[in-house]
């Protein structure tokens, strides 16, 4: 690993997988303990219709993804907020219609084909050091948010209604949540592809759940595990010679199942203890 | 007298079209003990939302110590009927007592006299020894306590507490209305509740909901009450104890 990196290509992925993990371990506790992980999918799949809709009139890429994805990501948390026990329809109407929209758009735009692949898996191994600063600085905005919006997040995310109660201004905190998450995914997709922001945003948050006695707990846990897994799929990817995106999800995959595993040994130890006495 | 603490006049509030509190008016004086009983689905929780400013009348309005809800719910100490929410979710005793001084203070840092409101509370309850545990660690019984200490530390006016004994054996309501009791002597208290008996001797007003509202100033249970609270009045005296019932009941014009 070490040898891999006198490369720059190799270097900049391993920027980009770790402030990939800074983003994804704050914004991914959030987005599980509030159950959005569906929500998220759907506004990184609307956002597909972004890069159609640039290949077909022309302009910046990231004009026309960030564009779909706020647009998603402010529509679903509307109707999030208005209709929540029906929000999951609405957003799988919304997650097909972005990408099939995408699709046409590209169709439609003569002597273009955009490979569907890099916009699933990204391309880690090609990240331009200007995407890195972007993510760091993005990386920066969202920790600072964070951090002074700590408590009232909390509040929001745990008991919704005694936040309104004391003066917590929910539905702006939830649009300006929402923002922060659809600007991440544009970002990141980006670089490591919209699956892999997927795995990152709910695998890490869900594992460091189960041991964290706070969020801030959960978020550093989160952040940590993220990064591992980045590094060792990274390298997995480099020693073997395998798609980076799809190594760094598998190892990732495969802690999630090792956490699972540990948790039922452990209740069944429990178990046998109580019963023992 | 003084001013009304709650006021509402004419409120009606429906779910999709179906009503759930029809034309209800009443006041609720400083420092009432008020309960409200009715049936479940009767609309008792929608009612105390109502009041918290967290639904809005479809017609009607409702005074919160002369104005709306929403510009007074700092005067409220909610405590909300399930205690139970968000099983998983990562968070302290303490953590969850310091969102009653969201108010207050900003960020990641707690002060030292939030600190020392929260754990006040929590002391006054009876569960401090928990404060660096995960909440859902506890039991249904101690975690209402930590959401009453929640509401205490917001220093509210008006406690509202909905179903506050569901998940409280019985020693521990006695004790529960006994501190409510104490809390009376400054604050308004509104329990929205099951358990006639118990509180029959501290409450000081009853309302009756089952889409309409029936208020009654007094500290007492009515045989008309009871019928149009609930389905069956027999079944209800037979869970509990009966005698403070039956003798308002004979006791009655």
């Amino acid at each position: 690993m070490i040898e891999a990196l006198q490369f720059e290509f190799m270097r900049n992925a391993l920027y980009a997988g770790l402030f990939a993990s800074l983003i994804c371990g704050i914004i991914g506790t959030f987005v599980v303990v509030n159950r959005m992980v569906f929500l998220t999918g759907g506004i990184a799949h609307a956002a597909y219709g972004g890069i159609g809709a640039a290949l077909f009139f022309g302009i910046p890429y990231i004009y026309g993804t960030m564009g779909f994805s706020l647009a998603a990501a402010l529509i679903m948390t509307a109707v999030t907020l208005k209709v929540p026990h029906r929000s999951d329809t609405f957003i799988g109407v919304l997650w097909a219609v972005g990408m099939a929209l995408g699709v046409i758009l590209v169709d439609l735009t003569p002597g273009y084909n955009v490979d569907l692949m890099s916009y699933l898996f990204g391309s880690i191994l090609a990240v331009p050091a200007s995407d890195i600063w972007w993510m760091l600085a993005l990386g920066a905005v969202t920790l600072v948010l964070t951090l002074y919006f700590y408590r009232d997040l909390i509040a929001i995310s745990y008991d919704m209604e005694f936040a309104q109660l004391q003066g917590v201004r929910v539905n702006f905190l939830y649009f300006l949540f929402m923002a922060m998450v659809a600007v991440a995914i544009v970002l990141i997709i980006r670089v490591v592809g919209l699956l892999l922001v997927i795995a990152l945003l709910s695998i890490p948050p869900y594992i460091a759940e189960k041991y964290a006695r706070s969020l801030g707990v959960m978020m550093v846990f989160a952040v940590g595990l993220s990064a591992i897994f980045n590094v060792a799929g990274l390298w997995m990817a480099y020693c073997f010679d395998l798609s980076s995106g799809a190594s760094i999800i598998l190892v990732a995959a495969a802690g999630f199942f090792i956490s699972l595993f540990i948790d039922t040994i452990i209740s069944v130890r429990h178990k046998k203890q109580r019963s023992k006495i | 007298m003084d001013d009304p603490v709650i006021e509402l006049s004419n409120v009606s509030f429906s779910y999709d079209g179906v009503p759930v509190v029809h034309n209800a008016s009443f006041t609720v004086a400083k420092k009432e003990f008020l309960a409200i009983i009715g049936p479940n689905g009767g609309g008792k929780s929608t009612l105390v939302k109502l009041m918290l400013g967290l639904l809005k009348p479809d017609a009607g309005r409702i005074r919160i110590l002369g104005k709306p809800p929403k510009k007074v719910s700092h005067c409220f100490g909610y405590v909300p009927q399930d205690v139970s929410i968000n099983r998983s979710f990562p968070i302290s005793v303490l953590d969850v007592v310091l969102m009653g001084r969201l108010r207050r203070h900003k960020g990641v840092r707690i002060r030292k006299q939030d600190y020392e409101a929260a754990c006040h509370f929590l002391e006054l309850l009876g569960v401090s020894q928990y404060k660096e545990r995960r909440i859902d660690d506890l039991s249904g019984g101690q975690r209402e306590r930590v959401f009453i200490a929640r509401a205490l530390t917001t220093d509210p006016d008006i406690l509202i507490l909905d179903e506050p004994t569901a998940s409280v054996d019985t020693a521990g309501r006695t004790e529960l209305y006994a501190l409510l009791r104490d809390l009376n002597r400054t604050k308004t208290i509104i329990v929205v509740s099951h358990d006639l008996m118990v509180m029959s001797s501290y409450v000081t007003a009853v309302a009756c909901v089952n889409q309409q509202v029936y208020y009654h100033d007094e500290n007492e249970i009515t045989n008309e009450m009871l019928d149009m609270g609930y389905q069956c009045p027999v079944e209800l005296i037979a869970h509990g104890q009966p005698h403070r019932i039956l003798k308002t009941h004979e006791e009655g014009p």
